[in-house]
């Protein structure tokens, strides 16, 4: 049993308020389809994960040895992904869904200086326009913050889908 | 079903996907009346192992008893027809119904029946309380098939002269294949075979997937995903290729490959060339898709993957994708497998959503009544009965062969698995009108 967390302490309320702000500016960027400013929030070594479920309990943990949803070591394949979004010659991004994340029950997990590593609760309702269809992911995101030179950004997101039966089409907005 | 060879017709009737009296009609005489695959040996390791899964609708359990052997049964009580697997897979000495508590040994037999003594059974109740087991099941170099019907050609004869393309998906190790952990499904909203038909269709590759093509583009610059070591398309369009067609539904794909150094098996292929052989060694590397009639595809394109496809309605299906890899690879190779896999397949991929989406849009067109479709006729005029010299290379004698070059991107491979289907569509039929 890991230790409760000192809550009052003032170096954690900071980081809570920064990765608040930060994981809900994240969150818009990617519903309003803000996609350079979503790249931009990223490092460039950014580690994009996204695991399977091994069985009904288990989660993959290692991405070398297990299947993911996605598993990205840096930013470069998502930027692949928004060009694939951007060029409307693909079927499942032409029209693209909507999308409305809400991240909720934000926890600092640790926090130094310049890193802060969370954990929150994600649900996204999508809409298809075209299959005028409805679906919804939801699970739990870990976002590690890193403070660089250019400001507080995200060094690694990993989201684990508790709803691991899939629509037809899931992509980083629906994330 | 239009079928009329010497006039160089063959076309599908847009019901084929639509009609619920079709449907319904699949389930008992399509998926009720062959074999169907069921899974990997390798999923059970070990003895008291078991694995749930499906015949179209019937659920089904797959067991490894204490003794090693296996079994396959359906997955429901005797007593009340509770699902006595609940899990996808699980291990023990036993089944224990959650309803009522009945027991099952591994080998399916009933080994207790809670409080019978004070259960004033009459003599009516028999002692016939095992597991129902599969008439038919059997194993081909660790593939799991069982038949919800006797009424089946042994299992080797039924895979008949695929069998060679099978291995060289079977063989890239010396100690067997595995399926990478990790469980991939989704559904969607279109008859399940859409996802048949497209199993082995080059021909939507250059428009359904030109995003994921720009992309590849791109990455020749340098950009985007590395890791992934993607293929060059436009050196894959120039290629060799060919298609293979069997008995029993099944058909084959495959196309000269042009950046062999890119798989991989790649950094293990003298090893393998030494064990099965230089020409086996080089079918390895080319790209080969598999459609084992109804619902089992391999595709060994980027990385090798397993996918079936399960009925659930006429409009809804169900795909499990598995990631397919030899057993004991190294860890920098099942890395480099898995990223090249994610990369393309799945619905999180970058090009099966495409393919998805499209199933659902033609279920939608389908609705219209288009009737006579003419998506079976590319590639017709270069149908030859027999083999080719591919197929000698491989010492096979499929029932009918293509070869081309990748831009024919014949469509003919769906001939055989609509035969199949007429063929146990209309046994049905005449089955059912002689119980009238």
């Amino acid at each position: 049993m890991s230790e409760i967390p000192d809550f009052g302490g003032s170096a954690r309320r900071e980081a809570l308020a920064i990765a608040s702000e930060l994981i809900a500016y994240e969150a818009a960027l990617l519903d309003e389809r803000r996609w350079d400013e979503w790249l931009a929030l990223l490092v460039p070594d950014c580690e994009y994960w996204v695991p399977t479920w091994i069985a009904e309990d288990e989660l993959a943990s290692d991405p070398r040895r297990h299947l993911s949803h996605i598993y990205y070591a840096s930013r470069a394949p998502l930027e692949d992904r928004i060009a694939r979004i951007r060029s409307g010659r693909a079927a499942a991004v032409v029209p693209l869904r909507r999308s409305a994340h809400v991240m909720a029950n934000i926890l600092v997990e640790s926090c130094a200086p310049e890193r802060i590593e969370t954990r929150s609760s994600m649900t996204c309702h999508n809409f298809d326009p075209h299959g005028e269809t409805v679906d919804v992911l939801f699970g739990w995101t870990r976002h590690s913050l890193l403070l660089t030179e250019s400001g507080w950004r995200i060094a690694r997101k990993k989201t684990v889908l508790l709803n691991d039966t899939m629509p037809s089409s899931v992509d980083v907005y629906s994330l | 079903m239009d079928d009329r060879p010497a006039d160089g017709v063959f076309r599908l009737h847009s019901r084929v996907y639509t009609d619920p009296e079709v449907f319904e009609h699949e389930q008992r005489h399509v998926f009720g009346r062959t074999w169907v695959f069921l899974g990997l040996e390798s999923q059970l390791p070990e003895p008291r192992r078991w694995l749930s899964t499906r015949i179209g609708r019937t659920r089904v359990i797959v067991t490894r008893d204490g003794e090693g052997r296996l079994h396959a049964h359906l997955n429901a009580c005797r007593h009340k027809g509770a699902m006595l697997a609940r899990q996808e897979t699980g291990e023990g000495r036993q089944l224990v119904c959650p309803y009522h508590g009945w027991v099952y040994d591994l080998a399916g037999k009933c080994v207790s029946i809670k409080d019978e003594r004070t259960g004033n059974y009459a003599a009516g109740f028999g002692s016939d309380h095992d597991l129902v087991s599969l008439p038919r099941f059997a194993t081909y170099k660790g593939l799991m098939f069982g038949s919800l019907s006797a009424d089946v050609p042994p299992l080797e004869t039924a895979l008949g002269e695929i069998r060679p393309l099978l291995d060289l998906a079977l063989e890239q190790s010396p100690e067997g294949m595995e399926f990478v952990p990790g469980r991939i499904v989704f559904r969607y909203r279109a008859n399940w075979k859409l996802q048949l038909e497209n199993g082995t269709d080059f021909y939507h590759l250059t428009s359904t997937h030109a995003a994921f093509m720009d992309v590849m583009n791109q990455r020749r610059q340098g950009e985007g995903n590395q890791e992934a070591r993607q293929f060059d398309w436009h050196k894959r369009l120039q290629q060799r290729a060919g298609t293979f067609h069997f008995d029993y539904g099944h058909a084959a794909v495959w196309m000269d490959q042009a950046e062999a150094e890119k798989r991989p098996i790649y950094p293990a292929i003298e090893g393998i060339r030494e064990r099965v052989g230089e020409v086996r060694a080089d079918w390895m590397l080319k790209v080969r898709g598999i459609s084992l009639f109804p619902n089992m595809q391999i595709a060994d394109g980027a990385s090798l993957t397993l996918r079936t496809f399960h009925p659930l309605a006429v409009d809804l299906t169900e795909v499990r994708y598995y990631c397919l890899a030899p057993v004991g690879e190294a860890e920098e190779l099942r890395a480099w497998r898995l990223r090249q896999f994610e990369d393309f397949f799945n619905v999180s991929g970058l090009a099966t959503p495409d393919d998805v989406v499209i199933y659902e849009d033609c279920q939608q067109g389908f609705a219209t009544s288009p009737g006579w479709l003419q998506g079976t006729a590319r590639g017709h005029g270069l149908l030859r009965q027999g083999g080719n010299e591919a197929a000698q290379e491989l010492g096979l004698e499929p029932q009918a062969s293509v070869i081309g070059d990748f831009r024919v991107q014949n469509e003919t491979t769906l001939h055989p698995a609509y035969r199949e289907w007429r063929r146990l569509m209309a046994a049905g039929w005449e089955a059912e009108a002689a119980h009238v």
